[in-house]
């Protein structure tokens, strides 16, 4: 029984940083926004629901749209510098605003209960299951949220949408010469990414049901770029498969501590290394993931396009 | 008299201590073709750029369907009927040839995510109408062939066909090219020549070309301005602008 338990732990975890991979994919490898602040989506999310729900009483569907719509504003809000800065430079205040973020919910006692975190957030539905299968129940429902985002995220970036964000990733110039608002496009996308990733916080925070500031240090967003890398940009399956590789190799290796001779303190600084030479090694040997960006065909009956 | 498309009145622009444009006024007039030629580094990219919203100019006044645009951002300037091709052919390079002229397409729906998702029916069928005409655009410029093929794998004279085809599914008013056959086949350059006359006499486009080639300038264009260190040195006729003095001298000065 704890091994299915284990496993069900893992798939969850899995499903969770998949939604976040795959909103870090639709940034960076749709419309190539290099943001390095991608965590705090997770945090903004996470919190939102979780005092939304504690704090206010709010039953737990207003929590999770709560958490995705603050979210999706902080997308809007961290989009607006995109005018003036270059790619680089923006990258740099993205990561700037990951920390501002959880810097807030450290400090922030009043709102955020600080260093201690918010506890015994509620779970949907846990009336209805035993303790024993509710993880299963939770499990099916990270799934159900894992395929609408995937067919979500797939409706946009094969639209005319994702092809203006596309252009917008390999020629900005061209696609203000064609009349395109790239502005707009790029908030529109933010604003999407954000709610995404919003959504996986929540779906994070009332499956754990504690969280602190601890949980969205900025090593949450290299995670997410290690998914993305190993698995492929411009691919929203690549994002899938990068977060089962990552978290599987992330999430194994804390419980070998007992079978490896140096213990588990330096297995577990370890295994930040490996996660990094794993992403050099890609960038070298396979800069384009594991999946590569796939070529749209038109159909030229022009029906059933995809 | 026709109407003027565009007035561009004492238009400077300035990098640094080098004046890229002097006081330039010029007119280009409804349903013509007009050229812009002059040696190297005389600013006619330097025009195109600041027309298009690119650069800022420094001074002057710069008029379209009689409405000023100077100040307005690029893609603005673009909605409002006046487009420009790039002298080194852009194109998104993971985008094949058939998205790279869908994406140009002036009437799409779907380009906002609340569209994209929830008016698909209404999305498809503006896309199939675009999908005909661009079809019939790449057979008209020979890229048929390579419809599905990255934009990356083109060669330069393919992109700037592929340019000249996201500007025609754009359809605007006024056509800025800036050298549209360099790199072109001779061939398909004379085809695109009669493409754009063609343009000019059943759609009434007007278009502004930045043009090495002195044959394709006398076949096509009405009118000629020449500029020279930033200056308009003279302006006529493609046979009067041949005899020009001046002009030949700054030629031959320049080389």
């Amino acid at each position: 029984m704890p091994l299915i338990n284990f496993l069900i732990y893992f798939l969850t975890m899995i499903g969770i940083y998949s939604v976040l991979a795959m909103s870090l994919n639709f940034q960076v490898g749709f419309t190539g926004l290099i943001n390095f602040g991608q965590v705090a989506f997770f945090c903004i999310g996470a919190y939102t629901s979780s005092l939304l729900v504690v704090k206010a009483g709010a039953p737990l569907i207003v929590g999770f749209l709560g958490g995705m719509a603050l979210s999706g504003l902080f997308g809007y809000i961290i989009s607006i510098p995109t005018k003036s800065l270059k790619a680089d430079y923006w990258a740099i205040a993205t990561l700037a605003g990951g920390e501002v973020i959880r810097l807030v919910a450290l400090n922030e006692k009043g709102l955020t209960e600080g260093a201690f975190g918010v506890m015994s957030i509620p779970q949907p539905f846990d009336w209805f299951f035993s303790r024993d299968t509710y993880p299963l129940f939770y499990l099916l429902l990270i799934v159900a949220c894992v395929v609408t985002v995937y067919f979500a995220l797939s409706l946009l970036t094969n639209s005319p949408f994702g092809r203006n964000l596309k252009a917008i990733r390999d020629e900005e110039d061209l696609c203000l010469s064609l009349g395109k608002n790239t502005r707009k496009l790029k908030l529109e996308a933010m604003v999407v990414a954000g709610m995404v990733a919003g959504l996986a916080g929540a779906l994070f925070a009332h499956y754990i049901t504690y969280i602190s500031p601890e949980n969205f240090r900025p090593i949450e967003t290299f995670l997410m770029w290690a998914m993305i890398i190993v698995g492929g940009r411009g691919n929203h399956l690549g994002a899938i498969l990068g977060a089962v590789v990552i978290q599987l190799f992330n999430i194994s290796t804390r419980f070998i501590g007992g079978y490896v001779p140096f213990g588990s303190d330096f297995m577990s600084a370890l295994r930040m290394v490996i996660i990094g030479v794993l992403i050099v090694l890609f960038l070298l040997y396979r800069p384009e993931g594991l999946i590569k960006e796939r070529t749209k065909v038109y159909d030229l009956q022009g029906n059933n396009m995809k | 008299m026709k109407k003027s498309m565009l007035t561009i009145k004492n238009l400077q622009k300035d990098f640094g201590s080098l004046r890229a444009l002097d006081r330039v006024s010029l007119e280009v007039e409804d349903d013509s073709i007009i050229g812009l030629i002059g040696p190297n580094g005389s600013g006619k990219t330097t025009l195109f750029n600041v027309v298009s919203g690119f650069y800022e100019k420094d001074e002057g006044e710069i008029y379209f369907k009689g409405e000023r645009i100077d100040g307005l951002t690029p893609d603005r300037i673009v909605r409002k009927g006046l487009c420009r091709t790039f002298q080194v052919a852009k194109a998104p390079e993971r985008l094949t040839v058939l998205e790279n002229m869908m994406l140009a397409a002036k009437s799409q729906m779907g380009e906002n995510p609340f569209s994209a998702l929830f008016r698909r029916p209404r999305v498809s069928s503006f896309e199939k109408a675009n999908l005909e005409r661009a079809m019939e655009l790449i057979e008209l410029l020979q890229l048929a062939d390579l419809k599905n093929e990255y934009a990356a794998n083109l060669s330069g004279g393919q992109k700037k066909l592929l340019s000249l085809g996201r500007v025609f599914m754009l359809d605007p008013d006024l056509i800025l090219l800036d050298e549209p056959t360099a790199g072109v086949n001779p061939t398909l350059t004379m085809e695109l020549m009669k493409v754009i006359k063609e343009l000019q006499k059943r759609e009434h486009k007007s278009f502004f070309i930045i043009e090495h080639s002195m044959k394709v300038i006398s076949d096509i264009c009405d009118k000629v301005f020449v500029l020279n260190f930033g200056k308009k040195l003279a302006e006529g006729t493609p046979e009067e602008i041949q005899q020009d003095e001046e002009v030949l001298e700054a030629y031959l000065r320049g080389a």
